[in-house]
């Protein structure tokens, strides 16, 4: 046993320094989300970015997969949500890539919600509230506020990893805060129409952005946070007063559409279905161009719909 | 699972949030609550007829600092009506040693095959395969020592090696009793498939030492094996070779909304003991299909055979059951779960060979970990 232990070693360290040599060129990022990945390729466009989830994947419910694990081991930063968002899959990333760069606690990982004020935090949490974080509200990539914090954080981050391309960077960050305050001030020139009204979601997937456009919730199809729409939860939801003030059904790429069908079948209600996040394409390919995108679908679908109830 | 509290993730979130919670210095506490009915005895089975409890274990695991984290499973048991404790994990883990090496000390369950290093309450089905049953006691966990590394390659490829005192497999006098060699390779085919394809070796040093019954034919069941080593694996042999596959897919990835897993292993064991013969060997495999259909819900089938030698003093008599089982489960959260599953059983030289419906519950109290693949 123990040759057979000195080979491997010399064998993995032999490999080692064969993938090392052309490793060292390009900086590599495991984003765990697709919007940190937009995020990193507008500070560090050269970077070699590999995203652990898509659009139409629910991030709470990832699986550690093996082409996961062999990602993060070579990555030299992950850049994620946090507020426990991957708690069902992250940790054993982490643990199983083993990567000493990308540990808890050290600069290679990279947690956004460590740099906004989240929602709704709670002091006392039990699994009879549902699935309800501690923290907040993780899905904050679709805060207009908080987002240039979490851009400035990443942003000094990325600096101290990459020195050597410190300057490009905060220049791309400074380019970077520029759009997106001349696309805020849009959102809100939009959001204007919006305020007031309410609309139907399944999730807290979009509470930021409605917050901020001063959209309320009417009603959430989740009987429970995390918990998938039941018939009963529907049915009872029918009987919801809030439920004639809503203007439209707001539900993301990945959700299941028939709870929200069946409940506009009932209502009459216009099913909004966005991406809930940067889905590679124009114009959602960007988180600038993602939020700019579910605004337009907000203002054109629920100004329509009220002005057919006025 | 939005809050559960996970030992290497949350504590540093915690301590950034403000004014969260108060107990990052406490470990994380989790307890599987795991219950069944069970309509008649099976052969090979852990589990006996009638209202029962299963696999019951309380859990503590913390960061230790940042370097290491560390684990304790105690499980609850009970056999002929007395209650015992079982330490079925306590270790420490490295956490990022240079190139991706890591170390985990103390006891722990081995990493050989797919199933074995799988908490229990994650599985399917109310009990494993057959042949994890019978070659190794279920899951096989023992006191000693691991060294993993994953090989830069562009894709997943792990090599590791266990030694273990051997004592939980088969008692004997070798201080290093187990050794173990394994390597795991995997990847995406695409976004909705996913793979991973392992081959482990375990040899037993103390196969030779095991205790072969006193070769008299009035009773030798498996009844007896059960509760000689009650939690040791009844066939064992000096060598042990598994192959395991694992293909899962789900449309778009999403595995939130519906996931196919098909698994299988293949177990081969020889050199039983000390007098076993050159074609005196243990072999057994499955094949299992798992349809997550809906977010809480799950349909699986699962078929599998041993062809066995059980030790009658200086000779062996044959042993083979087929094993086909069928489960539906319900999940209202991720932490909780009701199964039915029926199990058919056609063996031979095994007495209590039979058909069974199962009703089981597996709940999950307190911190919940993150899964592996």
């Amino acid at each position: 046993m123990g040759t057979d232990m000195g080979f491997r070693k010399g064998f993995a360290a032999l490999l080692l320094l064969l993938a090392a040599l052309p490793a060292k060129a390009q900086f590599r990022v495991f984003a765990c989300e697709p919007e940190w990945a937009a995020l990193v390729r507008e500070l560090v466009p050269e970077a070699d970015v590999t995203t652990a989830t898509t659009y139409l994947q629910d991030p709470h419910y990832i699986e550690a997969r093996p082409s996961l694990i062999a990602a993060v081991r070579r990555a030299d930063i992950a850049v994620c949500t946090g507020a426990s968002l991957e708690a069902g899959w992250l940790p054993m990333l982490l643990q199983r890539a083993s990567n000493p760069a990308i540990q808890p606690g050290r600069p290679g990982l990279f947690f956004a919600a460590d740099h906004a004020r989240l929602h709704a935090p709670h002091d006392h949490v039990d699994r009879s509230m549902g699935d309800v974080h501690p923290e907040g509200n993780p899905h904050v990539h679709l805060a207009p506020d908080e987002l240039p914090e979490i851009a400035g954080a990443l942003a000094k981050r990325l600096t101290e990893l990459e020195p050597e391309a410190a300057a490009a960077i905060l220049g791309r960050y400074i380019r970077w805060r520029g759009d997106w305050n001349r696309l805020r001030a849009q959102w809100q020139e939009s959001g204007e129409a919006l305020e007031g009204q309410s609309v139907v979601v399944q999730h807290s997937s979009f509470s930021y952005l409605l917050r901020w456009l001063g959209v309320e919730t009417a009603v959430d199809l989740e009987p429970k946070p995390g918990m998938p729409p039941s018939a009963s939860h529907l049915s009872r939801l029918l009987t919801e007063p809030l439920l004639k003030e809503a203007a439209a059904i707001l539900i993301a790429s990945h959700q299941d559409r028939q709870p929200a069908e069946w409940l506009a079948e009932r209502t009459g209600l216009p099913v909004i279905v966005v991406p809930g996040t940067v889905t590679g394409k124009a114009p959602a390919d960007s988180l600038g161009g993602l939020i700019t995108t579910i605004v337009s679908r907000l203002e054109t679908t629920v100004s329509g719909a009220s002005d057919g109830v006025l | 699972m939005y809050n559960r509290v996970v030992p290497l993730a949350l504590i540093p979130l915690v301590m950034s949030a403000s004014g969260v919670v108060a107990n990052e210095l406490n470990p994380d506490v989790s307890v599987t609550l795991d219950g069944y009915y069970k309509q008649n005895d099976t052969a090979l089975s852990h589990r006996e007829e009638g209202f029962g409890l299963g696999h019951t274990e309380l859990s503590l695991s913390s960061p230790i600092d940042d370097l290491f984290s560390g684990r304790l499973t105690a499980v609850f048991g009970e056999h002929d009506g007395e209650s015992e404790v079982l330490i079925e994990e306590a270790y420490l883990q490295t956490n990022g040693l240079p190139a991706s090496l890591s170390i985990r000390a103390g006891r722990f369950l081995s990493q050989v095959g797919y199933l074995n290093s799988r908490h229990m309450h994650e599985d399917d089905f109310v009990e494993r395969p057959a042949a994890y049953r019978a070659m190794l006691g279920s899951h096989y966990y023992d006191t000693g020592l691991r060294f993993n590394a994953l090989l830069p390659t562009p894709f997943f490829w792990q090599v590791g090696a266990e030694a273990f005192a051997g004592d939980q497999l088969t008692e004997g006098d070798e201080d290093i009793g187990v050794f173990t060699l394994n390597t795991r390779v995997g990847g995406d085919i695409s976004v909705s498939q996913s793979w991973q394809l392992g081959v482990s070796y375990l040899n037993n040093g103390h196969a030779d030492s095991a205790d072969t019954g006193d070769g008299s034919h009035d009773y030798v069941s498996e009844e007896e094996h059960d509760h000689d080593h009650s939690h040791g694996a009844g066939y064992t042999g000096e060598n042990l070779y598994i192959a395991d596959l694992v293909w899962k897919w789900s449309p778009n990835g999403n595995t939130r909304e519906q996931q196919l897993t098909l698994s299988g292993e293949y177990l081969y064991a020889d050199e039983l003991n000390q007098y076993a013969a050159s074609d005196d060997t243990n072999e057994g495999w499955y094949l299992s299909g798992v349809y997550q259909f809906a977010p809480q819900w799950s349909a699986g089938v699962r078929y599998g055979e041993v062809d066995l030698r059980e030790a009658h003093g200086d000779h062996f008599h044959s042993q083979a059951l087929e094993e086909t089982d069928v489960m539906l489960s319900w999940s209202r959260s991720h932490f909780s779960t009701v199964r039915l599953q029926y199990t058919h059983q056609s063996a031979t030289g095994f007495d209590k060979a039979d058909n069974a419906v199962m009703v089981q519950y597996v709940m999950s109290l307190g911190a919940h970990g993150a899964h592996g693949y």
